[in-house]
């Protein structure tokens, strides 16, 4: 390749991966082991299919409360459910979820936290006071704003919610306050369409029931008792697909292809996908420190 | 692309210098080239990179070549200065984006870097360092003007992150129609074929260098009445600074005669002063703080015992600065380590606390029984390992090998781009190298190659300086002198 090199013992010389030594050989050639420590897909993760199927019930789990608050929305919004009917239904399913958190594990959750039952009744007391109490607000607060600016604000802080909820993934992208924030605007630019100022005050606590307290319990559903879990996210499917059935049949139908293409086919084709996967790895990677070093610190 | 040979200048001359150490490998007719070395990182900045052009430069310079050096304005530090031998350095006012590197538009250097390679006569362009903008510009530049082009990859890089898929992407469509890469170890070469898919035959392997005359042992500096580990490093997670964090009170607790001297300075500084706070070694690690390069060999003398905790490698010059003054290395197993040094001057541990430690006390170990080598043993070995003259002689071959192929023309060189890096990227870059070129075409047609004045060499065969300078030799500082341009 490069000049004519006189190479006189190669043959009896056998070329060694070092720099030190001045071997006769040029600098550009390349030996049989070359590439040899190459090695690929060491770290790849085998998946099984329904290990998959039960992870995606989290995002089938979130796409579902954002089809129920919709639907409720749109009932309150017709006049077809009357505000203390819904608030009623909110306040036991809450009590009921809030007995089973701490029933599920036994209340071991609730004493690594040391949170006292009497600072939860006094946050909700808070929180329920300011709402109740600035709900005349909420309703005037975007009156002034066009109703299709509303309806698309709420869709795209809808979409913010799903994208920005903490799913389980270790992704700079996840930001659980960012997607509960953006659920909370949109309850409270929807809040502002309803007639009365009750109506507004009950849809933003059924948002945060919906939005921060339900995934809350799934979370510790889905540790301690799976299979009960996907039994609550199949009932709690099924509830949002026969609401939306009842608004609008095309919907329902779309609604439910989504569903079943992220619970079946998106773990399919992830699985597929795996095939394809080349992952390199070699003598060049940065070593990882494998040891926990701040104990030399604490 | 037509009339750049017209000059004259890169016509082969036999080089007249004689040659350092002829050997088995030169046999080869050589030529005297026009060469520029382009990078982001030179002096004022200091570290491998930089020391490697400069040197590199310097030993070319000797044997004939003419060298100039390309990078961007250091503060102060803009326009033309000569360093010693009359190695000329354009400092160019670029905008400094990010870590020393110029922002890139791909377009905006092309006026300024074309002039320079006109009225230099530029034959070879030699790109530095692939974290450098600009050196990835220049050879963009001189691939459309039709000039030769070499590029030297002094780092190691992963395949996983986000950010790496692109960088190796960027480095793909980069290499991919340049004439040669050179690398410093085989590790590097690996990492570089894989990263910009390169045929391995492009790619020379040549090891950077230390002066072995600058790192000489003094073994009366250093106090034997206890034991002295020395580490010099910038410190930071890449340089492993965690796993010295927990090797450090381990050892203390067993050895009550050992020393630890710690040069350098950065971000995880503070993670060793809180060791050395909670298990109270003040008289027993000293930490130094940044560390000029001069002052190195002071540190390094004083100590028994070199420790590399680095995760990441390409060469680490750094064991070979130690074992050149004598000191017993003992380093992690990453990167090209593994290829610097020979097994009995080096002791290769996994990169964890637990395996450094038992590497140390396998160190102390031959310490205390005295069987290892001397310092002044270990440096008679290690001088001939490395050295400039050698790199610069198979830098030269390089040069010699490239000057002889023919730069790819733009319709080739756009099916390239198309067929090597991909549907899309491909398409962008040869949009934007038929861009470079209606660019080139404007402004010969602005200022034409024919009115730009010729630079008076400094250095090469016609070099001003080395006809000045060859009876009264007086190298070894740097001349500075401001000209206008």
């Amino acid at each position: 390749m490069m000049c004519t090199q006189p190479i006189t013992n190669t043959k009896e010389a056998k070329w060694q991966k070092v720099l030190y030594e001045r071997q006769p050989f040029p600098d550009n050639y390349v030996d049989r082991r070359f590439l040899e420590e190459l090695r690929k897909n060491i770290y790849a993760r085998k998946y099984q299919y329904w290990a998959v199927v039960f992870e995606s019930s989290v995002v089938v789990q979130q796409l579902c409360s954002v089809c129920v608050f919709v639907v409720i929305w749109w009932y309150m919004d017709e006049g077809l459910l009357a505000p203390h009917w819904l608030f009623g239904a909110g306040l036991a399913s809450s009590l009921l979820g809030y007995v089973l958190f701490d029933f599920i594990d036994r209340g071991e959750g609730r004493k690594k936290s040391g949170r006292t039952r009497w600072a939860d009744l006094k946050s909700a007391l808070v929180f329920i006071t300011f709402t109740y109490g600035f709900s005349p607000v909420l309703k005037t607060l975007t009156e002034s704003v066009s109703t299709d600016t509303i309806y698309a604000m709420s869709v795209f802080m809808l979409l913010g919610h799903l994208i920005f909820f903490d799913y389980g993934a270790n992704a700079a992208i996840v930001s659980s306050t960012l997607s509960l924030n953006m659920a909370i605007f949109a309850s409270v630019c929807l809040a502002s369409r309803l007639p009365r100022s009750l109506h507004a005050f009950i849809m933003v606590t059924f948002a945060i029931q919906i939005f921060a307290l339900w995934p809350m319990l799934q979370k510790k559903l889905k540790a301690c008792t799976p299979r009960s879990y996907v039994g609550v996210t199949l009932l709690f499917a099924f509830s949002a697909f026969g609401g939306l059935l009842s608004i609008s049949a095309v919907g329902a139908i779309l609604f439910a292809l989504l569903l079943i293409s992220i619970s079946c086919l998106c773990p399919f084709y992830l699985i597929r996908l795996q095939l394809f996967k080349e992952n390199i790895h070699g003598p060049w990677d940065e070593a990882e420190i494998k040891e926990d070093l701040s104990r030399f610190l604490s | 692309m037509a009339c750049r040979r017209g000059g004259g200048h890169g016509q082969p001359t036999l080089a007249t210098l004689s040659r350092v150490s002829p050997g088995s490998l030169s046999t080869c007719r050589t030529h005297t080239h026009n060469i520029c070395m382009v990078s982001d990182f030179f002096y004022p900045n200091m570290g491998g990179v930089e020391s490697h052009i400069y040197q590199l430069s310097q030993c070319l310079i000797e044997r004939g070549h003419k060298v100039i050096i390309v990078t961007h304005a250091y503060g102060n530090r803009k326009g033309i200065r000569y360093l010693t031998k009359g190695l000329k350095v354009y400092y160019l006012p670029l905008k400094v984006m990010y870590n020393q590197s110029t922002a890139t538009t791909l377009f905006h250097s092309l006026p300024l870097l074309r002039y320079i390679f006109v009225r230099e006569r530029v034959t070879i362009i030699h790109s530095h360092s692939s974290f450098s903008a600009m050196a990835h510009d220049a050879l963009f530049h001189a691939k459309t003007m039709g000039i030769q082009t070499v590029f030297t990859d002094h780092s190691l890089f992963g395949f996983a992150d986000v950010s790496s898929v692109l960088t190796n992407k960027l480095l793909t469509v980069s290499l991919c129609d340049t004439n040669h890469i050179i690398c410093v170890s085989y590790t590097s070469k690996e990492n570089t074929v894989l990263r910009a898919a390169l045929n391995p035959e492009i790619v020379s392997v040549i090891p950077n260098a230390v002066d072995p005359t600058d790192f000489t042992p003094d073994p009366f500096r250093r106090h034997d009445s206890v034991i002295t580990i020395v580490v010099v490093s910038r410190l930071v997670y890449r340089k492993g600074t965690d796993l010295l964090s927990g090797i450090i009170p381990e050892l203390c607790q067993k050895y009550q005669n050992l020393n630890f001297i710690i040069g350098g300075e950065g971000p995880k500084r503070i993670i060793l002063e809180e060791v050395r706070e909670r298990y109270q070694l003040h008289d027993r690690v000293r930490l130094l703080g940044a560390l000029e390069h001069k002052d190195v060999r002071n540190v390094l003398v004083q100590g028994h015992i070199f420790l590399n905790t680095s995760l990441t490698e390409a060469f680490c010059m750094a064991i070979v600065e130690a074992a050149s003054c004598g000191l017993q290395v003992v380093s992690t197993r990453v990167g090209g380590i593994p290829e610097v040094l020979p097994e009995n001057l080096i002791i290769l541990c996994e990169p964890s606390v637990k395996s450094l430690c038992e590497g140390l006390e396998k160190a102390i170990f031959q310490l205390n029984s005295g069987t290892l080598l001397t310092p002044e043993n270990i440096h008679n070995i290690v001088k001939t390992f490395y050295t400039w003259r050698n790199v610069a002689e198979r830098t030269e071959k390089v040069y010699d090998w490239v000057s002889m192929e023919a730069v790819l023309p733009m319709d080739k060189r756009l099916d390239r781009l198309i067929s090597h890096c991909g549907p899309v990227t491909g398409y962008i870059f040869a949009l934007l190298a038929v861009f470079d070129f209606v660019f080139l075409v404007f402004l010969r047609w602005m200022t034409p190659d024919s009115i730009i004045d010729v630079a008076v060499d400094a250095t090469g065969p016609r070099g001003a300086w080395t006809h000045q300078c060859s009876h009264s030799e007086k190298g070894g500082e740097n001349n500075e002198m401001s000209k206008t341009r």
